[in-house]
């Protein structure tokens, strides 16, 4: 393992601890009735099956328990955790120029989405959501809208007010960052 | 055809020398594998290459690249053979201007300009700030702006380069988590990639030294939570 001392030294969380850690402590508030249609998580190979082989932790229960909290039905695709499919874009396979054979990887995805019956896919993957957003939903022809997991959280938000003394102190901070930084909104730069 | 001289002892891409005999060649992996078929390839066949010796039609061919490297064909392999640490291997020994599509470039981009897709550090800066502007001014998050190299702050956020690039908006759904949880985060001003491509096109060397400045980050900044990079 590279820079062990890390893991020591410092908290490192994954996005799924920290959304988890700030709804669990009440730090963030949230609206389940925003999000009704029936609701359904992709799951990453990296956080899930990957993440079991390489580090014995799949992230599989905290992303459903997040997406419960703020979707009133939540619905599962078949098979899945250790057993799920990928979307067809890992690995790379993204940003590769084999887009054709991508396409037809995640045919298998695009079945299981439609079995699910789900209108709301949450992936908590950069690369898994633009595979599913921009390839699998217009190709298969999906009915279907596709949402980062931190997209629904910040979605689902209740925002408690800052008061006149927080937003006057972020302010300041702000002016001195962008003085340090030369930073002109006013200016114009592009 | 020509016959094949086999020597598996060879091997640049064997793990264990004993794998022509730890393989049983039942194809579970490819019954298991969504693109077995393509290019009448599989990861058995994949496998079956590596233990033959036959290393340089596998590193030559597309599979490695068009497997996803997604792990189920190895969870299911009832032998454990390592069929990922085959194919990232088998990509890591492509010659660097023959890996496929823009991630090699990508990694020199970041190596280089500290991001792979080379925003220059004045664009990010501006670019952040006139987000913030919006969400401060107008959509309702009053005193929100995006700490830049905050000395201090507990939580550390690297940065996915396609959104600022392309889909900047989307950088605000983290942004108004973190207002409403009222957290003390920061991102750098420079080397703040998240997108360590390393990772896919084998290269092992540039990966740790993108991991390494995510390591500096914490130290300069003395911050306490790292954010993984998604």
């Amino acid at each position: 393992m590279w820079y062990p001392e890390v893991f020591e030294k410092y908290k490192v969380v994954s996005v799924f601890d920290l959304l988890k850690e700030y709804l669990e402590t009440g730090r963030i508030k949230v609206d389940k009735s925003i999000h009704t249609e029936p609701t359904t998580l992709h799951e990453p190979c990296n956080y899930g099956r990957k993440s079991q082989k390489a580090f014995g932790h799949g992230y599989f229960e905290e992303p459903r328990w997040i997406i419960q909290q703020c979707c009133e039905e939540f619905v599962e695709m078949y098979p899945n955790r250790m057993n799920q499919f990928c979307c067809g874009g890992g690995g790379g396979a993204w940003a590769m120029p084999y887009t054709e054979e991508r396409i037809f990887y995640g045919r298998v995805k695009a079945k299981q989405i439609m079995d699910s019956g789900a209108k709301l896919v949450i992936a908590p993957c950069h690369n898994c959501r633009d595979q599913l957003m921009k390839s699998i939903v217009p190709e298969y022809q999906l009915d279907v809208e596709i949402k980062y997991i931190w997209e629904l959280v910040a979605d689902s938000l209740i925002v408690e007010p800052w008061s006149e003394e927080e937003i006057k102190k972020a302010r300041e901070e702000r002016d001195a960052q962008y003085e340090r930084d030369g930073i002109d909104l006013d200016e114009e730069q592009w | 055809m020509e016959p094949i001289a086999v020597n598996p002892k060879a091997g640049k891409l064997k793990v264990a020398p004993e794998w022509a005999d730890v393989c049983f060649t039942c194809g579970t992996c490819a019954g298991g594998c969504p693109v077995t078929g393509v290019d009448r390839m599989d990861p058995r066949k994949a496998i079956r290459m590596a233990a033959l010796g036959l290393d340089q039609d596998l590193i030559d061919s597309r599979f490695p690249w068009i497997c996803t490297m997604c792990g189920r064909c190895e969870y299911a392999c009832p032998q454990g053979v390592e069929i990922l640490k085959v194919m990232r291997r088998a990509r890591g020994l492509r010659d660097r201007d023959k890996v496929p599509g823009p991630i090699h470039k990508g990694v020199v981009m970041c190596l280089e300009k500290g991001n792979n897709l080379g925003i220059p550090k004045d664009d990010f800066l501006f670019l952040l700030a006139d987000l913030a502007r919006e969400m401060d001014e107008e959509e309702g998050f009053p005193g929100f702006y995006v700490p830049v190299d905050k000395k201090g702050a507990n939580l550390f956020v690297t940065i996915n380069s396609k959104e600022p690039f392309g889909e900047p908006d989307d950088m605000k759904f983290w942004w108004k988590i973190f207002y409403a949880a009222r957290e003390s985060w920061t991102v750098a001003s420079e080397n703040w990639e998240g997108v360590n491509w390393g990772l896919f096109s084998g290269d092992d060397e540039a990966m740790k030294t993108i991991v390494g400045r995510i390591v500096d980050h914490m130290e300069r900044l003395e911050c306490s939570t790292l954010l993984l990079p998604e």
